[in-house]
């Protein structure tokens, strides 16, 4: 890659007048015109910061303060941890090389001055420096952005105020936990009041994790405001759901889900599924997995849901939760896998027995390495006894 | 996941082993490629030595029963075990795709 170097500033550290002027001189003729001089090492730290150099010229034997010394408090100091500084010697002094790599210096140019060779290793490491910049700019760039994202992507979802309130309006108890295992991620869910007797609970998880899932999750975001819930039965919100997916989504990618009805009235919860991972259902002392195969969404435009009715009374439970969950492992356990999650319900309960969420999530995170591999959301949704 | 293929005159058998998920994305284009040089007539996914599949692992079966279609290829999935077979019954792929035993 070869760069213009009209816009690279050059330090030039020597206290020879005579080297002074015939380093600028080939590098000048190299391209550079915005050079600055320094003596010796003290006046040289001043000028880096005064002139900020792209690169700096530096003779080892000065008064005052020396090449060597001047170069290793440049590099105590993290702005110029990077700077290039280029080491006038002599070549055949093995000794004096090692002290100047240690010294922090990043190559050598050989004394005499060869025009050549110099302009050769100038260009060199300004190229470097210039590829790292553009790096490390594209890199805080694209950091910022994916922040930025990921706060919107958090503001998909229910906030805790929110919750609050459904929970209050319902009697419930409701806790959430959503972490995606980088900066965004392909689970969503929601609580969504139907009216004073209903209320509806979704969970869905994209195939995959990382950006291209994430715009799934903004994708559904605006579709679930068209598709009304309060007058179809869930099987049927999920087959239209469905056809809006698979019109937009390419083959390969798909969501799983879990769309449930709870009407307080008939204390009856009514859910379809297509593919999540089974879901928990909590009523006395029963604790079992609800059956939530079906076609994922996205992928057939042919897809038939059903619905399944089971009674979910006061003090009863439903717990959600994306595969990550069952998926993950850590370095001394294996993955908790779908059968044991009723088991690790069970568990949290007797810790925890209006809370189980944050027992649960102790408990995952201390078996599982991390970051994780997926995304994992977990709801549990409770009525008050 | 690594993959062994194989060719018989009239069919294309691939065998997975190990676990397609997510990090494989980049493997599915050489099973493609494999799909593309052998122009067989059936094409056998034997997933009897795959240990685990995860949703992407799931969208990658979805793509090659795309990719055979498109070649007028008939895609057989075969011998799904244990927590893969668990996991393509609870997405229901046996509705798109060809699953035997």
């Amino acid at each position: 890659m070869a760069i213009s170097l009209s816009d690279c500033r050059v330090l030039i550290v020597d206290d020879n007048e005579f080297n002074r002027k015939s380093l600028a001189l080939v590098i000048r003729r190299a391209g550079i015109t915005q050079i600055a001089f320094a003596e010796n090492g003290a006046e040289g730290l001043k000028a880096v910061d005064s002139f900020r150099p792209d690169l700096v010229l530096l003779d080892v034997d000065m008064p005052v303060m020396n090449g060597l010394e001047m170069c290793e408090a440049l590099r105590r100091n993290a702005t110029h941890e990077e700077l290039p500084v280029l080491f006038q010697t002599a070549f055949d002094s093995d000794q004096e090389q090692v002290r100047c790599f240690e010294a922090g210096g990043s190559d050598f140019i050989s004394k005499p001055i060869k025009p050549g060779e110099c302009v050769a290793r100038v260009r060199h490491q300004l190229e470097k420096r210039k590829l790292f910049n553009d790096l490390a700019a594209f890199r805080a760039r694209v950091q910022r952005e994916l922040a930025h994202a990921r706060e919107m992507q958090h503001s998909l979802l229910p906030e805790k105020r929110r919750l609050t309130a459904v929970a209050e309006r319902y009697g419930l108890t409701l806790d959430a936990h959503f972490e995606t295992s980088s900066e965004l991620g392909g689970d969503f869910w929601g609580v969504y009041p139907l009216d004073n007797r209903r209320v509806g609970f979704l969970i869905i998880d994209f195939a995959g994790h990382g950006i291209t899932a994430a715009i799934n999750t903004f994708r559904l975001h605006t579709l679930i405001d068209r598709f009304p819930m309060q007058d179809c039965a869930p099987s049927q919100w999920l087959m239209q759901l469905n056809s809006a997916l698979k019109d937009v989504l390419p083959t390969g990618q798909f969501a799983t889900a879990f769309f449930g009805i709870l009407d307080l009235t008939t204390d009856t919860l009514t859910f379809s599924a297509a593919g999540s991972p089974n879901p928990v259902l909590g009523v006395g002392g029963d604790i079992r997995l609800l059956d939530s195969a079906g076609l994922v969404l996205g992928a057939s435009r042919r897809a038939q849901y059903v619905d399944q009715s089971f009674r979910l009374p006061r003090g009863g439970f439903l717990f959600l939760y994306s595969d990550a969950l069952i998926e993950c492992w850590g370095d001394e356990h294996g993955p908790i896998g779908q059968s044991a999650v009723p088991d690790f319900v069970r568990d949290a309960l007797v810790v925890n027995r209006t809370h189980p969420l944050e027992p649960m999530m102790e408990r995952f995170y201390a078996r599982t390495r991390q970051p994780l591999r997926d995304d994992l959301t977990a709801v549990w949704i409770a009525r008050r006894a | 996941m690594e993959f062994q293929s194989r060719s018989t005159p009239d069919a294309l058998e691939v065998r997975l082993a190990g676990r397609l998920e997510f990090t494989d994305h980049d493997r599915l284009r050489d099973i493609i490629d494999a799909l593309e040089g052998a122009k067989p007539r059936r094409f056998v996914l034997d997933l009897s030595t795959l240990e685990f599949i995860d949703s992407a692992g799931l969208g990658m079966l979805l793509i090659l029963q795309e990719e055979a279609e498109q070649r007028n290829v008939k895609m057989i999935v075969s011998g799904p075990q244990g927590d893969v077979k668990r996991s393509i019954d609870l997405a229901k792929i046996g509705e798109i795709v060809t699953i035997e035993p």
